[in-house]
């Protein structure tokens, strides 16, 4: 990621999906991720802030996060051994970026 | 220089910043200080199970602060003229803390 110049850009990634099914059917795909560095700051809250948090929010943080702004779905063709059968299976792939709102992270 | 710099800074940095105190009951002050700035490293990454979004937010903070008290001119007699704000003297890239944060974002 060092090479990013500032703002949210589309990162590939390898995807590889192995099924249930004795785990011997795979497939692998290139999709996109959204990296990059967004503008944030942080300073001493307005009067109104104090007063309204009861003076707990001295800080205000306004901040922007590299989001995935447009996404889409790609089919993933899993192939089986010896089978003539493969399985399909659908995942996301960004299409676009942007710096926009941040969100609490689940991780 | 200094534009460009700014311009292609990637990080959390202490940096200057003036606003204006303002209370009820008194007069206005400006005040110069430091403050958090910069472009913290964040990423939103599909994954197969839910909620299908792997994401990593993180916004420039305060990570050590000095508590600063300023005293506003022309108060009413009955309004205090100290005023509390914090001074930055590190920052770092972290999660918002809603405990002692009000968390904007667009």
């Amino acid at each position: 990621h060092e090479g990013l110049a500032p703002g949210c850009h589309l990162y590939p990634f390898n995807v590889t999906i192995r099924s249930d099914r004795r785990s011997t059917c795979r497939g692998t795909h290139l999709v996109y991720a959204c990296v990059g560095y967004c503008e944030s700051s942080a300073f001493p809250s307005r009067y109104s802030v104090l007063v309204a948090s009861n003076f707990t929010h001295n800080i205000t943080s306004a901040s922007r996060c590299c989001t995935i702004s447009k996404e889409a779905k790609v089919k993933v063709r899993l192939d089986c051994p010896r089978g003539r059968h493969h399985d399909e299976i659908e995942i996301l792939t960004a299409r676009a970026c942007r710096c926009d709102m941040c969100r609490k992270s689940r991780y | 220089a200094m534009t460009t710099t700014l311009h292609a800074f990637r990080g959390c940095a202490v940096r200057d910043f003036s606003f204006v105190a303002q209370k009820p009951g008194c007069k206005s002050l400006r005040i110069s200080t430091e403050a958090c700035w910069g472009r913290c490293h964040t990423w939103e990454k599909p994954m197969l199970e839910p909620p299908y979004v792997h994401r990593h937010h993180r916004v420039c903070t305060y990570s050590r602060s000095r508590p600063m008290t300023a005293r506003l001119p022309g108060c009413l007699p009955h309004v205090s003229p100290l005023y509390h704000y914090p001074l930055a003297l590190s920052c770092h890239c972290a999660a918002c803390s809603t405990a002692d944060t009000e968390c904007e974002t667009s």
